[in-house]
């Protein structure tokens, strides 16, 4: 427990002193905050039907998306890409520590790093209790959406970089891979063979934020995230073992 | 304290260590002599638990390294070649960060990392981010970083590569000191560091081990001839090559440009007795008698040059 924590914790170390953090995070509220104001400036037309404006900022929007499908290769490219091609990986796996703990220490030092992006959102929240009432389960709810969606997308990331021994091609990967996990879900609104249409809808990434943003929180949504998130993991275990050496 | 039998790593069809067999005692200073590419890497990252061997078994401080991987490493510390560190981090949190993940208990963190900067002298650095150090102080950060745990055993890859002169007298003195309290296998291609600082050496060529000894006994015993020198007053060329060459334990008798003759011998103090006897008894005087055993280096290259390999490396010594 005491080795995973140093491992996150020098993880969050090199994130807070790179520049691409900063860089990130400006663009992150850069973007989210124009949305915000999208939102906004949409729901006060009054030609517009009544919603509560959290729900679209949550997965509500395709920004939402390209923002995370962007942001998170970018936060986890350089895990272990960075550490095979610097040559620190020998240094730290020949510490008494297991490839799991290396996979799992970062994993979360990325993960905690996402969340720290959402952290200034908070403010969007407060604007809006101030002007109206608000309906604080489906906020929390919503909250919990993109934390798990935040696991998947940073298990794909630690995969795709433990393949590559390049950042940009990490990132790339990535990127690739998220992509294929959003959309293989949406399909569903493409096909008429009811079993598959099942199956696709409980792939569906689209719906699965939606629910948690209207406050529904149903444990197929829980369930779906947190396994693909094991399996990328343990895919990521096992890359680590078969590449560290080259 | 270090137990490898048949050690063997093969990368698909090419065999990088060939059943490599070493015992290291406690307390001992083992050199691991061999030119690039020999194996001598793979060797040690297949001690550390980094790389799993194809074949063979090795015993670091009476545990298997194929049972217990983690507890083999945490007996280890390992100074890899090229020393790569997280320039971002200052010396003394990367420090503490090697002592969590070594599982050094945290009570005893303050006092070993008083140790090991005070060992490995980076007192002013201490504060310092390691992007900016000197090559050498980022040498010896690994080697801090090697020595917190207190390892019973040290495994240095080519620790004074690409330091300058000082800083290699440095290290060196810092390793021979090292060897008092703990096991070190140490590899280098520089063979005065060999003689200054191991006890034993192994010298390794493609993949084998060729060689097995005290530097000592390699210079002598495996270098197969000696030389004598000869300078005689009174004595004509070729009828003085012609008797000296009858002596046994003589190989072969070379008259050197300038008059003095070349023995190639088997045993050098016999030799020299017998040279000495015939001389006396023709009325020859004698100016010289002089005998040099071959330095390691010529072992060293004996051993691990190949027969198609030997004008090219012959070349690129005198060139050196």
């Amino acid at each position: 427990m005491r080795k995973l924590a140093a491992i996150v914790k020098r993880e969050l170390i090199a994130y807070f002193s790179s520049p691409l953090a900063y860089v990130v995070l400006t663009a992150f509220l850069f973007v989210n905050g124009f949305v915000f104001w999208l939102i906004v400036a949409y729901l006060n037309d009054p030609r517009t039907r009544a919603m509560a404006p959290l729900r679209l900022l949550f997965g509500g929007t395709m920004y939402f998306w390209l923002l995370l499908l962007f942001v998170v290769p970018v936060i986890t490219m350089r895990l272990l890409a960075e550490e095979r091609r610097s040559g620190t990986l020998e240094l730290l796996l020949t510490a008494p520590v297991t490839e799991g703990q290396v996979v799992l220490g970062k994993f979360l030092a990325a993960w905690v790093f996402y969340l720290f992006l959402w952290l200034p959102t908070l403010v969007y929240v407060g604007v809006l209790a101030s002007y109206a009432s608000i309906d604080w389960g489906p906020v929390a709810a919503g909250y919990l959406g993109i934390a798990l969606l935040g696991l998947l997308f940073a298990s794909v990331g630690v995969f795709t970089s433990a393949l590559a021994k390049n950042q940009i091609v990490a990132a790339i990967f990535a990127f690739a891979a998220l992509v294929v996990v959003f959309s293989v879900g949406l399909v569903e609104n493409l096909v008429t063979n009811p079993a598959l249409k099942n199956a696709l809808a409980y792939m569906n990434l689209w719906d699965h934020m939606d629910d948690f943003a209207k406050g529904l929180v149903d444990t197929r949504r829980l369930v779906y995230p947190l396994s693909l998130t094991g399996l990328f993991l343990f895919l990521s275990v096992k890359a680590l073992e078969a590449v560290k050496g080259r | 304290m270090i137990e490898v039998q048949g050690l063997t790593k093969r990368y698909f069809d090419r065999e990088v260590v060939r059943s490599v067999s070493f015992f290291v005692p406690e307390g001992e200073v083992l050199g691991f002599l061999g030119p690039n590419g020999a194996g001598k890497t793979t060797t040690m990252r297949m001690i550390c638990a980094f790389l799993p061997p194809t074949a063979g078994t090795v015993k670091v401080a009476g545990l298997d390294l194929a049972q217990d991987p983690l507890g083999v490493r945490s007996r280890i510390g390992y100074l890899p070649e090229h020393v790569a560190l997280y320039p971002e981090m200052r010396v003394e949190e990367f420090l503490r960060f090697r002592a969590a993940i070594e599982g050094v208990p945290a009570k005893e963190v303050p006092e070993r990392l008083a140790y090991v900067v005070e060992r490995c002298m980076l007192g002013d650095v201490q504060r310092q981010v390691i992007g900016t150090l000197s090559k050498g102080y980022r040498q010896r950060v690994g080697l801090a970083a090697a020595l917190i745990h207190r390892p019973p055993v040290l495994i240095l890859d080519e620790p004074t590569v690409g330091l300058d002169p000082r800083q290699i007298v440095k290290i060196r003195e810092l390793i021979v000191e090292l060897g008092r309290d703990h096991t070190v296998i140490l590899s280098t291609h520089i063979l005065p560091e060999v003689e200054q600082v191991c006890q034993r050496v192994l010298i390794i060529d493609d993949g084998r081990i060729v060689a097995d000894g005290t530097p000592d006994a390699l210079r002598t015993g495996f270098s197969g001839l000696a030389a004598v020198t000869v300078e005689l007053e009174g004595a004509d060329g070729a009828a003085a090559s012609e008797i000296l060459g009858r002596i046994a334990g003589v190989e072969k008798v070379d008259v050197l440009p300038d008059g003095r003759l070349q023995l190639a011998v088997r045993d050098g103090k016999a030799v020299r007795r017998e040279v000495f006897r015939a001389a006396v008894e023709r009325g020859w005087e004698v100016l010289e008698l002089s005998q040099s055993v071959p330095s390691l280096e010529d072992v060293f290259l004996r051993l691990t040059t190949r027969e198609e390999a030997v004008a090219e490396t012959t070349a690129e010594v005198s060139h050196a």
